[in-house]
């Protein structure tokens, strides 16, 4: 709820985002639309083989017809983790700029340049790689065998060398309380596994980078990215070049859905062949390169709760198999949120947590909306209904018996990463989600006969906004911003956070507007690079808003702390006496003393006083690490009707409600829910995106016309989608907004999994719940063997 | 084991890159270039379907023609079709008619979304235009032909169903010599047909349905705009309550778009029953010869293809003036 003095202007307005117009008339630019003068082009050669040394790579051929050549031989032998979120300690370094072995099938081996990409493809074909064929790894039960062909002996950890044994890549075991105490205390207790897949993130644009030499011997540096500041750190490192030699520049992006969190593979690549041929050189994957490149982690949890006969949870046991590919990209960071999201949904007076993450010969998995947590969603939302109806209990009521909300512990990114629940729109979401869906009306489950049946369902969850903590944890969490008053009153925001497509920096703007008081289309957003914007950590976690936003507001205050200590000097008052208002007839802020309200003088004049009297500029930079991570709850409802002859399944209506704290954008924050429902039915019921166990290759080839991902033709039309938003304040945020984007998408395919269950009586247990799977377990129930489904 | 990537380096002394090595064996094909043609080709773009003859008997086996080019383009990024020369048949307008005077004739290059917004075909041939909404993704309908959709000759084409059904007959010419085969006889195997050296389809011509005909189309994807897992399209004549003709075709369960002549005799001279309808399905089930790929199993095909026979049948019987089945 938003405090009663707080007139908001700006905040809560439905307004056109500042880069709209230039994203749907094709005039904004992307990396591939970058050009610049005597640009060469690169490609890069991929392994055709899963798991395979590499013997020998002769690049005679290709440097015989101009091109300039790139191998592991060229580059600096430092191991690197391409996401450094993690502090140091916490880094599994275990990979090349160019691989030193081909650990899965499109894994980077060496790469040409030429003065086109007709050239550059020539030459590539031109490389001679000769491979010795290993084992492939795809299944990651299998590669914990003894004698199995170990895809490492050893990675770096920190600065620590780290053997790998039975192909294991990190394990996690979290304890809390005493379970066996618990389980034997409990009334009902249900034990199931669940199985998630290696969906690709199918974001719109692929992975790209143009790299330029500068004449003092740095490097100019275009990329895909998510982090400026972590690809400058990381190309430091690599290339043991200065920071200050190097600037990164911030770029539109065509969405990533957690894609570029990581400095992407093809970056250091380019950066190699620039410094190796000084020339300017473009980088752009192809869709089948970037289907190879990363996919959501996958999951296989064993899930057992207990509770009581009254509905209270008594303990609970997971164990999670992460077959994380070919890298540990974040393997360490993923098993803590699965236990974290775990221990922030249901309050567990006793819960343990044991974890394995495994290397296989796959496309290494990263970080996608969610991370983590629309897999322990998955499972935990769905045994929760199933425990429900074993109490007979109404699902809704038993969560809102059990979950976490104001005053308890969330765990925004693992255990070393809790704050308190300081603001909770829980009870408003579940009880307004019933009525809009019709709750009560709901048939029993699997009492329907006939062709066609409906079901009705519900699944609660949250993401975290932001991995700030009161205590520093595994985890970097910080922005800052840099704001200046120009000489008319409009202002420049200079901050280094990556825009998804959500709209998170017309969001900074109008965070900046409100605090000013200056109308919002007076605050312009600067482009950005690293050589002018201090560090942001990456745009992750649901924190643009809240952190980014936390730190454009601290430094908003400060400007404006400036502007009134200048504005005292010239109208004769005392600064606490003033405020800025926007004024609508000048267009403007406006400074005045409401007692006095004839002594005033707009933000413009101001300014332009400043300067003219070479009083100075008002600027100000911020730093700010949020010490909460407060949770941005989310309750999907769902209704389906299935087709139980074909099994296809249809999403007759949805009701997603949000408590994002205060609503910055309503328009942008509904089309967050609607884009987290299309992206989430997808994972529940459509993609896959399997591989081959002999080769290693994926079944689709990496061609997108079997990379299938929902579209406009299997989002439910917009009268029913049904969004809305709790009135909720979080203290800690700005203007008491949190986070929104992972959050819209996580309970999703629980609340179809859920929803199905009610149409059929069935319980689906692994994603994507297919028509294929339908059908069989229609005919399986059927025959009387419901049992061989359920576990 | 050992490897070799890619191990041919024929022709990379001159102009632009030519054959490499046997891609299946390197498994380049994941990771070829889609963002530019690779191989170079010759774009010819004749005025008249003559022209188009002669050059296709001059460069014979070396030259690929192109209609929309949303099959071929794929296929050549992808290097599975490599070619010198290309015909486009664009600018021969001829082409691109879709006249419906009297039967319905279709020229080659006319688009899925020509054929599909076309309201005589919408009213008499609505297993054709269904199978062209089918399509799903506007930039597909606009640029690519049913014309192009047929000599592509996949197994899973949806227009092809849809005129075997409508019991199409495609007429082919090769400048010297012309002739008119029933569709049914156009489909060899995947990718294949009837075609010889220096041939072209012209048009296609569907006979006109009598007003107690009624035709369906239907399918099943992974999502609306994908490649049938299973496509079926059925016709039916009806004489009074009974059928009188029937003709069903199938997409996806075979190596070529095909009649399951074996179930349309089924019910013929008969009153449809939901029993007759189950039977036909089952017929369709056993004369199918699906497979297993990534886009679904031969399992499920086969009972998808059952559901759906019926589902065409009573939907086409309902669009022939029949009534609900029971």
């Amino acid at each position: 709820m938003v405090p009663e003095q707080q007139q908001l202007h700006s905040i809560g307005q439905a307004t056109w985002r500042r880069d709209g117009q230039a994203k749907v008339t094709g005039a904004e630019e992307y990396v591939s639309d970058i050009t610049l003068p005597r640009m060469w082009h690169a490609r890069v050669l991929r392994s055709p083989y899963a798991h395979a040394r590499i013997v020998h790579v002769d690049t005679s051929y290709a440097e015989a017809l101009g091109a300039v050549c790139l191998t592991h031989a060229d580059i600096p032998k430092i191991r690197y983790n391409e996401r450094i979120v993690s502090t140091p300690p916490h880094l599994y370094r275990d990979r090349y700029v160019l691989a030193d072995k081909a650990r899965h099938v499109g894994e980077a081996i060496a790469a040409v340049a030429a003065p086109t990409e007709a050239a550059a493809e020539q030459a590539l074909r031109a490389l001679r790689v000769e491979y010795e064929v290993l084992e492939t790894i795809t299944d990651p039960e299998v590669a914990m065998w003894d004698g199995t062909e170990p895809i490492y002996t050893n990675v770096q950890l920190g600065d620590q060398e780290l053997s790998i044994e039975h192909n294991i890549a990190v394990q996690r075991t979290i304890e809390l309380g005493d379970i066996e105490h618990g389980f034997a205390n409990s009334a009902v207790i249900l034990e199931r596994e669940f199985a998630t897949s290696r969906i690709y993130h199918a974001q719109m644009e692929t992975k790209g980078v143009v790299c330029r030499p500068e004449s003092d011997g740095g490097i100019t540096v275009w990329p895909t990215a998510q982090s400026i500041h972590n690809v400058r750190q990381l190309l430091g490192e690599i290339y043991s070049l200065p920071l200050h030699k190097i600037n990164v520049k911030r770029v539109p992006i065509g969405g990533t859905f957690g894609s570029s969190i990581q400095m992407n593979s093809v970056i250091p690549i380019c950066v190699g062949l620039t410094l190796k041929s000084g020339k300017t050189i473009k980088l752009v994957t192809t869709r089948e390169e970037d289907m190879y490149d990363h996919v959501r982690y996958p999951s296989r949890i064993r899930l057992k709760l207990g509770a009581t006969k009254d509905g209270l949870l008594t303990a609970g046991h997971m164990h999670a198999l992460s077959d994380i590919g070919a890298h540990n990209t974040q393997a360490f960071a993923f098993l803590s949120v699965l236990s974290g999201w775990w221990a922030s949904l249901y309050k567990l007076p006793a819960m343990k947590f044991e974890g394995k993450a495994v290397y296989t010969n796959k496309t290494p998995s990263c970080a996608m909306q969610g991370f983590g947590n629309p897999q322990a969603t998955f499972a935990v939302e769905s045994l929760m209904d199933d425990l429900a109806d074993a109490l007979g209990i109404d699902p809704v009521e038993f969560r809102l018996r059990n979950y976490v909300g104001l005053g308890g512990t969330f765990w925004g990114q693992g255990p070393s990463v809790q704050s308190i629940v300081l603001s909770d729109g829980v009870p408003e979401l579940l009880e307004k989600g019933m009525e809009k869906i019709g709750w009560p009306g709901r048939p029993v489950s699997g009492s329907q006969t006939g062709r066609y049946r409906r079901g009705i369902g519900m699944a609660r969850g949250f993401h975290t906004s932001g991995a700030g903590a009161p205590k520093p944890g595994e985890v970097i969490d910080y922005s800052g911003a840099f704001i200046k008053v120009n000489e008319d009153g409009t202002v420049d925001v200079v901050h280094a956070l990556m825009d998804h497509g959500g709209g998170t920096l017309d969001a900074i703007a109008k965070i900046v507007a409100e605090e000013l008081g200056i109308p919002s289309d007076r605050i312009g957003i600067s482009p950005a690079d690293t050589l002018t914007t201090v560090y942001d950590v990456v745009t992750h976690a649901t924190r643009g808003v809240y952190a980014g936003g936390g730190a454009a507001h601290k430094a908003a205050r400060k400007v404006k702390a400036i502007l009134l200590d200048y504005a005292s000097r010239v109208l004769g008052i005392e600064t606490n006496a003033l405020v800025i208002e926007p004024d609508e007839t000048l267009g403007q802020g406006v400074i005045y003393c409401p007692s006095f309200p004839e002594r005033r003088i707009t933000v413009g004049a101001l300014a332009k006083l400043c300067q003219t009297n070479s009083w100075g500029s008002i600027a100000a930079v911020e730093s700010l690490r949020q010490v909460n991570c407060p949770p941005a709850y989310v309750a999907y409802f769902v209704e389906v009707e299935v087709d139980t002859e074909t099994g296809s399944v249809r999403t007759v209506r949805a009701v997603i409600g949000s408590d994002c704290g205060t609503v910055v954008n309503p328009d942008l924050a509904v089309g967050q829910l609607e884009g987290g429902l299309s992206k989430g039915l997808g994972y529940a019921l459509v993609e896959d995106n399997s591989w081959e166990q002999e080769s290693g290759r994926l079944l689709s080839k990496g061609f997108w016309v079997d990379g299938k991902t929902p579209a406009m033709s299997e989002s439910p039309l917009l009268e029913d989608i049904d969004t809305f938003f709790a009135d909720s304040y979080e203290p800690s945020g700005p203007f008491g907004a949190k986070g929104i984007g992972e959050a819209a998408t996580n309970p999703c395919a629980a609340a179809y999994g859920n929803a199905l269950y009610n149409a059929l009586g069935i319980r689906f247990t692994e994603l994507p719940i297919t028509p294929e799977r339908i059908v069989a377990s229609m005919v399986a129930a059927e025959s009387g063997a419901t049992k061989a489904v359920l576990v | 084991m050992i490897g070799q990537h890619p191990a041919d380096l024929g022709g990379h002394g001159g102009g632009g890159p030519t054959e490499h090595a046997n891609p299946t064996e390197t498994q380049m094909e994941d990771f070829t270039n889609t963002h530019i043609l690779v191989g170079e080709f010759e774009l010819i773009e004749p005025h008249t379907l003559a022209q188009a003859s002669e050059s296709l008997r001059t460069h014979a086996g070396e030259a690929v023609i192109m209609a929309g080019g949303t099959d071929l383009l794929v296929g050549m990024k992808m290097e599975h079709i490599r070619t010198k020369y290309v015909i486009s048949l664009g600018r021969i307008s001829a082409l691109k008619r879709v006249d419906t005077n009297s039967d319905l004739v279709i020229g080659a290059t006319a688009s899925i979304r020509d054929v599909a917004h076309n309201s005589v075909v919408r009213q008499q041939y609505c297993a054709l235009a269904e199978a062209c909404q089918s399509f799903s993704t506007m930039q597909i309908m606009v640029m690519g032909t049913v014309g192009g959709n047929l000599c592509n000759a996949s197994p899973a084409a949806d227009t092809a169903p849809a005129l075997l059904a409508l019991d199409a007959s495609v007429h082919l010419t090769s400048g010297v010599r012309e002739r008119e085969i029933a569709l049914s006889e156009f489909f060899t195997g995947p990718g294949g047909t009837v075609l010889s050296d220096g041939e072209v389809l012209e048009h296609i011509s569907v006979p006109a349905p009598s007003l107690s005909t009624g035709s369906a189309f239907l399918k099943m994807g992974r999502v609306a705009a994908d490649i049938s897992k299973v496509s079926v399209a059925v016709t039916v004549v009806r004489s009074e309550d009974r059928v009188r003709q029937c003709r069903i075709a199938l997409g996806a369960v075979a190596s070529t778009p095909r009649r399951i002549v074996a179930a349309e005799s089924e019910l013929l001279g008969e009153k449809p029953t939901i029993s007759g309808i189950s039977k036909v399905s089952q017929l369709v089930q056993q004369a199918i010869e699906p497979i297993t790929d990534v886009r679904s199993t031969a399992a499920y095909r086969r009972h998808l293809a059952g559901v759906l026979v019926g589902d065409a049948f009573r939907q086409a019987w309902l669009r022939a003036g029949g009534g609900e089945i029971t």
